[in-house]
């Protein structure tokens, strides 16, 4: 446990090295926030209601799900293929450590850094500035319990794409096709409220929509009770342990194939 | 006409050595383009999924949407076809392999870029074509000769908008350590360009008119075959917007290049 809290550390102690860049990325983010304020203004203009959802709730929950997308991004998919395709891994590979929760231990840190310096002060900008006013329930209580599954979800999806490359030595098209998979079905980009019925259905027993959705509706649904939350923090824990066992799955698999030329 | 001869020759010469080498992974190229399509349809996707719910976004039916989009994907082949090298130029300073680049007696722009072609580009270059006759059908648009050379000439200054952008973005690189952010800010306001510009006011109309000129890309110029009744004096300007960012661009790069020092190893 030592060992892993020492590599959570070095992370948080790495992405601190890079300051003025995180600078740009506050700003970038703010930017997207208000650009998202002018495209959803002018989705809602004329109109008080779509699908339900005011012009509040569904700015409110795309604008979070920007914040979301920077915590939950763990760039673990990358990593594990750059030491798979460099030959790194092999120096992974003799460390007393599960190589899954290794890598797990190394994104935490950015993932808390990212949180701590883009994600909360981006949320706290949204309710303050844009006075994006939403009535919040006892949802919010559940919330830091719903980031943190989403991010273990988010991780878990990334682990198992960062594996393929022990098959395919190859991650940009995978790793963009999840990405664009994962935002697109998950609420990341228009809440899943919009989508049509049917296809609501179908998204709703998928992965994704427990990354962005879940979290999302715990802050912006109004009227949610103390079951209703339950119930969808149990549905993130069933997916964690389903894609964490499956990441697990897959490397004992792989690990075999794998393959390193001279050093 | 005798160097324009020279150096396309010596970039079809430098291309072919990349696209060789990258034969290799052949399974990596198909896994690509498939990423591609799935990049390049994302915004149509969100669109398709909004226009659900909505009739018109800012008085924009889906058709023109769609058609605008097309315009867009057109416009960014050659950036990623030709200047996908900008991506790699924060690795090459900050290891020093940039090095390599001074040592040549030829542009220096020109032999950075052209050590890689990014041959997904195709997929843009194909479903952009695809979209855009889907688009002119539904919305009725004849294509004439006249049409389609003004056609070119539009996608001309308006990849060269959106490949300015990127470049100077990237030669951020040169004075900042850790530019990725920088990218992946111009990135993230470029993917703002198949929006309509009217559905911005005031400050940012301006910023992404003038500024950071990302209507340029694909919203003006697409009026002249969607509303060519209501274009805009401004979108006569495109050509220079091009050219004009273009230099721009080259000026910082030159500026760049200039000021590294390399990395002493």
């Amino acid at each position: 446990m030592k060992s892993y809290f020492a590599l959570v550390r070095g992370s948080f102690m790495a992405i601190m090295m890079y300051r003025l860049s995180f600078f740009f990325t506050v700003i970038g983010n703010l930017l997207y926030i208000v650009l998202l304020y002018f495209l959803w203004s002018s989705i809602y203009r004329g109109v008080e209601t779509i699908r339900g959802m005011s012009f509040n709730q569904a700015f409110v929950y795309v604008a979070l799900a920007g914040s979301i997308f920077t915590m939950v991004k763990t760039w673990a998919d990358w990593e594990i293929s750059w030491h798979i395709t460099s030959g790194s891994i092999i120096m992974d590979l003799v460390k007393p450590l599960d190589f899954q929760f290794y890598f797990l231990s190394q994104t935490v840190g950015f993932m808390a850094f990212n949180f701590i310096m883009i994600a909360l002060p981006s949320a706290l900008v949204l309710l303050l500035f844009f006075g994006a006013d939403v009535e919040m329930g006892v949802g919010l209580l559940f919330l830091p319990a719903g980031l943190i599954l989403a991010f273990l979800i988010s991780f878990a999806i990334d682990y198992i794409i960062g594996l393929t490359s022990f098959y395919t030595e190859s991650i940009w098209g995978i790793s963009m096709t999840k990405e664009i998979i994962t935002t697109l079905l998950s609420g990341a980009l228009v809440p899943l409220q919009f989508f049509p019925d049917a296809a609501q259905r179908i998204l709703r027993l998928l992965p994704f929509q427990a990354i962005y959705h879940i979290p999302l509706t715990m802050l912006t649904a109004p009227n949610l009770d103390v079951r209703a939350c339950l119930g969808l923090l149990g549905t993130q824990v069933v997916w964690v342990v389903l894609l964490f066992l499956a990441g697990r799955l897959l490397f004992t698999r792989a690990s075999r194939v794998l393959m390193v030329s001279g050093g | 006409m005798r160097t324009l001869l020279h150096y396309v020759r010596l970039y079809v010469l430098i291309a072919t050595q990349y696209v060789k080498a990258r034969m290799q992974y052949r399974a990596d190229f198909w896994i690509s383009s498939v990423g591609m399509v799935f990049t390049s349809i994302a915004t149509v996707f969100v669109f398709w999924v909004l226009f659900h719910s909505i009739p018109d976004l800012a008085g924009w039916s889906f058709d023109e949407i769609l058609f605008i989009y097309a315009f867009y994907l057109l416009s960014v082949v050659p950036l990623q076809l030709f200047f996908d090298n900008i991506w790699q130029l924060r690795f090459h300073v900050v290891e020093g392999s940039f090095i390599k680049y001074y040592l040549r007696p030829i542009n220096m722009m020109f032999y950075y870029m052209s050590d890689m072609v990014d041959l997904k580009g195709w997929v843009q270059l194909a479903l952009g074509v695809f979209m855009l006759i889907y688009a002119s059908q539904r919305l009725g648009l004849t294509w004439n000769l006249w049409r389609l050379g003004v056609l070119g000439m539009a996608l001309f200054s308006s990849s060269l908008v959106a490949i300015s952008i990127l470049t100077i973005a990237a030669c951020a690189t040169f004075w900042i350590v850790g530019s990725f952010p920088v990218m992946d800010l111009a990135l993230k306001i470029r993917d703002f360009s198949p929006y309509p510009m009217t559905i911005f006011d005031g400050f940012f109309r301006f910023l992404f008119t003038y500024l950071i000129p990302i209507g340029f890309v694909a919203f003006y110029p697409s009026q002249f075959f969607l509303r060519p009744e209501q274009v805009p004096l401004l979108t006569y300007f495109s050509p220079l917007m091009g050219i004009g960012s273009f230099a721009l661009a080259y000026f910082v790069w030159t500026k760049g290049v200039n000021s590294y020092t390399g990395t002493g190893s």
